[in-house]
C-alpha cells in the first residue's frame, strides 16, 4: 500500500504543485509535457463521464485504476484539481484529498499573502506539511518489492 | 474579531494593494510602511476605546502593557503575548511566538524579507492603543524566525 505522487492543477490547466514519493518508472517525457498530458486526459475524462453517464451524476469522475495503480481525483468548486496516484490497495482517497485541500492548501497557500493566486506554489511550509500529512496516512507504506 | 479569515485576507490585500500602488505611482518602500502604520494607529485608537469601556482605570504603565498583552491581544488575535520583558524605564519587549498573521506564510526562513510589511499595521495598532490610553510611544517590530516576532515599545519621555 503506497502513495506514488500528487498533482495540483488550477482551472486553466497549469500545474501549481507536484510532489512524488514512490515513483518506480521515470516518465520518459519532460515534466511540462507530462503535466499537459495529465490535464488533458482529466479534462476529456470529465466531460466524457458527464455526457455518457447512464444515471444521474453525483460526483462525476472520481477515480480510475489500471492493474498496477489507481488515480484519485478531486475537483473543488473553484476549479482546482487534485490528483493522487496510489497503488491498488487504496480504495478511496477522497477524504485525504479533501483534507489536503481544506486544511493544507487553503490554510497555507490561499491565505498566504506571498502566494499569488493561480501561480505555482513556492511555499516551503506547504510542502513540509503536505509531506508530513501524506507520510502519516495509514496506507503510506514502504515500497512493495 | 468577527472572523479571523476575514481580517487575515483583508490585511494581506491591504499590504499588497499599497505596495502595488507604490510601484505604479510615486513613493518608495518606506512610505508604504508608514501608511500601514498610520492606518493601524487610527484603528488602534478606536479599538482600545471600545475594549476598555468597561474596565477600571489602569494603575500604571506596566498595568497597561499587561492589558495589551493579555486582553487586547486575545481579542484581536485570539491568543496572548507569550513573553513580556521590561527594563522598568519605559522600554518593553513583547514577544509572540506564533504571530497569527505570519503562521500561514512560513515556519523558518522563507519569505523572511517580506515579513516586516505584515507587522507594520500591528505596530500602529499598539501605538494607537497606547496613545489613547495616554502613553506616547514608538513601536517597532522585528522577526528573526517566522512565525515568532518581537515588538519593541519605547516611551517618549515628556517633561511632566
Amino acid at each position: 500500500m503506497t502513495i506514488h505522487n500528487l498533482y495540483i492543477f488550477d482551472r486553466g490547466g497549469s500545474c501549481l504543485f507536484y510532489s512524488e514519493w514512490h515513483r518506480r518508472r521515470p516518465p520518459g517525457i519532460p515534466q511540462e509535457e507530462e503535466f499537459k498530458l495529465m490535464f488533458g486526459m482529466l479534462f476529456s475524462l470529465r466531460s466524457f463521464v458527464a455526457k455518457m453517464s447512464p444515471t444521474d451524476m453525483r460526483d462525476g469522475f472520481v477515480s480510475f485504476h489500471t492493474s498496477r495503480y489507481r488515480l484519485h481525483y478531486l475537483e473543488t468548486p473553484t476549479g482546482l484539481r487534485l490528483v493522487l496516484n496510489t497503488d491498488l490497495g487504496v480504495a478511496n482517497a477522497r477524504e485525504a484529498l479533501q483534507h489536503i485541500y481544506s486544511n493544507l492548501f487553503v490554510e497555507l497557500v490561499v491565505k498566504n499573502p506571498q502566494c499569488p493566486p493561480r501561480a505555482p506554489v513556492q511555499s516551503l511550509l506547504f510542502r513540509q506539511r503536505l509531506d508530513a500529512f501524506v507520510r502519516s496516512l495509514p496506507y503510506f507504506g514502504p515500497r512493495n518489492p | 474579531m468577527a472572523d479571523e479569515a476575514l481580517f487575515l485576507l483583508l490585511h494581506s490585500e491591504m499590504v499588497a494593494g499599497l505596495y502595488r500602488a507604490a510601484e505604479q505611482g510615486e513613493g518608495e518602500n518606506g512610505r508604504c510602511t508608514t501608511k500601514l502604520e498610520s492606518m493601524g494607529f487610527r484603528v488602534g485608537q478606536g479599538l482600545i476605546e471600545r475594549f476598555t469601556k468597561d474596565t477600571a482605570r489602569f494603575k500604571d504603565e506596566l498595568d497597561i502593557m499587561k492589558f495589551i498583552c493579555k486582553d487586547f491581544w486575545t481579542t484581536v488575535f485570539k491568543k496572548q503575548i507569550d513573553n513580556l520583558r521590561t527594563n522598568h524605564q519605559g522600554i518593553y519587549v513583547l514577544q509572540d511566538n506564533k504571530f497569527r498573521l505570519l503562521t500561514q506564510m512560513s515556519a523558518g526562513k522563507q519569505y523572511l524579507e517580506h515579513a516586516p510589511k505584515y507587522l507594520a499595521f500591528t505596530c500602529g495598532l499598539i501605538r494607537g492603543g497606547l496613545s489613547n490610553l495616554g502613553i506616547k510611544s514608538i513601536v517597532t517590530a522585528e522577526v528573526s524566525s517566522m512565525p515568532a516576532c518581537k515588538y519593541l515599545k519605547y516611551s517618549i519621555i515628556s517633561p511632566l
